[in-house]
Order: structure tokens, then C-alpha cells, then sequence
């Protein structure tokens, strides 16, 4: 997983995030990335949750993956 | 009875078996969220409406599973219970606990939580139910120093479980008990870091009576099995017949694939039409026990209806050996998974995938040969399977 993609992933949520869905599957976001390794778009995902800059958001039978900003306050 | 704040909810504990209200009313007396979960649920039942929102937080640090978020709608009426978390606690595999274990359990929930468990949820797991937000990382701090982690949710692998297999079960054909604790180990990531389209259930059961339903209830079930013979015990037989078992009514005319033969002095069974319903087994159990060459029927698809129905898993290994580190076993399992990661869509279960896209393409996806096995419903088209040029070939 390249420093590259991983910007992009996080610019990508960004720019996706500007309307009213703010969270997204996290195959929906693999989509997003057509012509890269499925695998390499999910490690970049659990790179960006590392440093919260995402965020897990669970209803605890399906995960969607948010950014951290957005995240419901209490 | 007339002055009680909880009309609705004493009705529940007049029937003649156990209620939850009355463990709910005992857990009141020393815990305030119990006593507002009452309150909040008593008003559910006044106004026919749920008032828990559910969703958002998902874990502690390092973790996107484990902890389901629920909130209360009427903060203002229920204030202890505002957040209301769920915690789910990776059981041991069997649920084999020491009381020590188990003390300590209730010692760390006493602590943090509303002191109500579930034991166990249908995965498994070990149940805490009500946690406020801000005591979710130092209940996992105190469980992970009593050597509890966290279990499965959400998009992940759910918590792998399994009977209590040679624990205590004479008929048991695997240890059902160290392949669930590999598997469990093996994939701490995948249950604790979700990354799959749903969720994804293992279960074991050590032989085909199947007391964990992994049928019914996983992706993948794996369930013990035999080759070869029924180990028969003709005198242990005539000691049945001289008992009050009736073998002809009892035993051979309920086998479903009527399979056996008894002329009132010799049991015979026609091995090549059992099909491990275990009915004999179980009702003979001095007499006859499984085959002596043992390993696993592997299957796959089984759901309870959520998206779409209920399906049942259907074969798709006969007969797998099962021995540590169980490397075959393991390289089915992340084949199918990663099938399913790529293939699937939001909320579809295996079972589901399989059958939107065929049973060849999974098959041919995942490197098995079509076998007689799989064919779920006799009689209907087996050559659903094959490739056009795989018959061609056979034509030829």
C-alpha cells in the first residue's frame, strides 16, 4: 500500500463526504478505486483508521467507515 | 401490585416459567440503569414503540467490533440509561468457564456496567448489556488483564463457536474444541477489524447431530463425520433388545434412509445408504459408535432470513481430515472469503452470493470439484454444476 493511494483514499472521502451521505461501505469505497488491488484500497482504509483520521460506525450488524469529523457527537 | 410504576411489565412475570423482569427488577435494587431500563421499557410497552436508538460507536482502542451503540430516545425521562452499550465478550470455545473466570466476569461488569449479562447471545458471545461511553475502554482494560477479549459485530468475522465436542461427548469425530480456538486466534483481525461486505459465522460441531445448528446458523459450518463403518457392538445389541428398546420400531423403522437389518439377533447396517442422521447412534449409543476413519464434512451458505430467507449450509467437502495447524481447512476458508469480499454486495451473506451467481462459479472460484454431495435437492438437475464444455467433453 503506497503513501499515494492512501492520500487519495482520504481525498476521496473528503470530496464524497461533501453532501449528505457521510458514511459508506467499505466495498462501496473499494469501487471508488476501480483500477487498483482491492486489498491494497483496504489496507489504506485500516491505515487511515489507525491515525482516526476515519472512523468505524457500526449498527452492529453492518460497519460503514466515516471520517473522523463527521463522526455523531453525543 | 396496584401501586406499581410497571403495570405492563409485572404481567410478564406472572407465567410459570422464569422472567427477565424479575432478574431486571433484582439487578434495579443496586444499579440505576437497570432501574431506568425497566422505567424506559415499561414505557415501550405503554406507547407499542421502541425507544433505543442503535448505531455509531463500534469499539475501543485498536477495535471496530466488540461494542454495539445504543441510545436512549428519552434521555430526559431515563438519564442512566442515555447510553446503553452492548458489549460483546469473546466466550470461551465450548463455554467451558472456571468460577473463578466467571467471578471475575461479574466483578469487571459490576464495576462498569448495568451488572445485566445475556449468557450467551445466539453467536456465543458473552452478553454485558449497558455500558455509558465513557466507561467502554476501562471495562475492556479490565477484561483484557482477566483475559477475556472482545468478540465479533458488525461487517466482520462473528465470534467462531463450538460444542463442547470430545469435552464431554463420546461421539464427537473432531475436536471441535482447538479447531474453533485455531480459527479464533488464526483470525483476530478479521473479527476485530471489519472488512467484509456482513458478517461471516464459523461454526463446529464435533459430529453430524450438530448441537451448535452450524447448519442452521453459519457460513461455514464444519461438522464431524466418518468414513467407512458403523462400529457395531452385537452384544451390547441383544442387551438393547433384551431392554425395553424395541430395535425394528424404534431404531430401523425411523432410520430415514432405511439402511438397517435386524432379525432379532444381528444388527446390520448397509453403510453405503447411511447418512449420519445419527438416530441409531443416539438411541444405541453402547452399541453402535461412529466409523473409526474421522474428519469433517465441510458446508457452506446457511443464514437466518434478514436481507432474503432463511437458507440451510449445503455440502461442499465430503470428508476433510482435520489435524493442526489445519492448513487445508484455513485455505478453504480465505479462498471463500476472499470470493465473497469481491463478489459481494452490501448485506449479502455467502449463501446468498452462491446463489445469485451459481454454484459452478463458486465452485470454479474456489478450486473444488463438482461431487455428488452437493447436490442439494436430488431428482431436480444435478448438471446445474458443470460447464457447457465440461459435458461436452464428457459427450465426446
Amino acid at each position: 500500500m503506497s503513501d499515494d493511494l492512501k492520500t487519495r483514499v482520504a481525498e476521496l472521502f473528503k470530496e464524497k463526504s461533501k453532501g449528505d451521505k457521510k458514511m459508506f461501505y467499505i466495498r462501496d469505497v473499494v469501487r471508488w478505486f476501480p483500477g487498483e488491488d482491492r486489498h491494497a484500497v483496504q489496507t489504506a482504509v485500516q491505515s487511515l483508521l489507525d491515525e482516526e483520521v476515519l472512523q468505524y460506525w457500526s449498527s452492529g450488524s453492518s460497519t460503514y467507515v466515516m471520517l473522523a469529523e463527521f463522526f455523531p457527537k453525543e | 401490585m396496584a401501586n406499581s410504576k410497571t403495570p405492563l411489565l409485572d404481567e410478564l412475570e406472572k407465567g410459570k416459567w422464569p422472567s427477565f423482569v424479575k432478574d431486571l427488577k433484582q439487578a434495579a435494587e443496586k444499579n440505576p440503569m437497570a432501574e431506568d431500563l425497566i422505567g424506559q421499557l415499561e414505557l415501550s410497552y405503554k406507547e407499542k414503540i421502541g425507544h433505543w436508538k442503535h448505531g455509531g460507536i463500534v469499539g475501543v482502542k485498536g477495535y471496530g467490533a466488540g461494542v454495539i451503540g445504543r441510545y436512549s430516545d428519552r434521555p430526559d425521562l431515563f438519564p442512566n440509561v442515555q447510553a446503553f452499550h452492548t458489549m460483546r465478550v469473546n466466550h470461551p470455545t465450548g463455554w467451558f468457564y472456571k468460577t473463578d473466570a466467571l467471578r471475575k466476569l461479574c466483578d469487571v461488569w459490576d464495576k462498569h456496567g448495568s451488572g445485566l449479562t445475556n449468557m450467551h447471545g445466539a453467536t456465543g458471545d458473552v452478553i454485558l448489556l449497558g455500558m455509558k461511553t465513557d466507561q467502554l475502554q476501562p471495562c475492556f482494560d479490565d477484561l483484557s488483564e482477566a483475559g477475556f477479549d472482545l468478540g465479533g459485530s458488525g461487517s466482520a468475522l462473528r465470534t467462531p463457536s463450538a460444542c463442547v465436542g470430545p469435552g464431554r461427548c463420546e461421539w464427537a469425530c473432531i475436536d471441535s474444541l482447538d479447531v474453533c480456538y485455531n480459527l479464533t486466534m488464526t483470525y483476530q483481525g478479521q473479527m476485530h477489524r471489519p472488512m467484509f461486505p456482513y458478517k461471516f459465522k464459523i461454526k463446529v460441531s464435533a459430529c453430524p447431530n450438530d448441537c451448535v445448528a452450524s447448519i442452521a446458523r453459519s457460513d461455514f459450518s464444519i461438522i464431524g463425520t466418518w468414513k467407512g463403518s458403523i462400529r457395531i457392538d452385537q452384544k451390547e445389541v441383544t442387551a438393547y433388545a433384551a431392554s425395553d428398546l424395541n430395535i425394528q420400531q424404534e431404531v430401523c423403522d425411523l432410520c430415514p434412509t432405511k439402511c438397517m437389518d435386524w432379525d432379532g439377533k444381528v444388527l446390520k447396517i448397509n453403510d453405503a445408504d447411511c447418512n449420519r442422521c445419527m438416530h441409531c447412534i443416539n438411541l444405541m449409543p453402547k452399541a453402535l459408535r461412529p466409523g473409526q476413519e474421522q474428519g469433517a464434512t465441510i458446508l457452506v451458505g446457511g443464514k437466518a432470513p434478514i436481507v432474503k430467507g432463511a437458507l440451510l449450509s449445503w455440502v461442499i467437502v465430503p470428508f476433510m481430515k482435520l489435524e493442526p495447524p489445519y492448513t487445508e481447512l484455513k485455505d478453504l476458508i480465505e479462498r471463500i472469503q476472499d470470493w465473497w469480499d469481491e463478489h459481494g454486495k452490501s448485506r449479502e451473506r455467502l449463501g446468498e452470493l452462491i446463489n445469485r451467481l451459481g454454484m459452478r462459479v463458486f465452485l470454479r472460484a474456489v478450486g473444488l470439484p463438482a461431487v455428488p454431495q452437493m447436490v442439494k435437492a436430488p431428482r431436480t438437475n444435478p448438471y446445474v454444476f458443470f460447464w457447457p464444455e465440461e459435458i461436452q467433453k464428457e459427450v465426446k
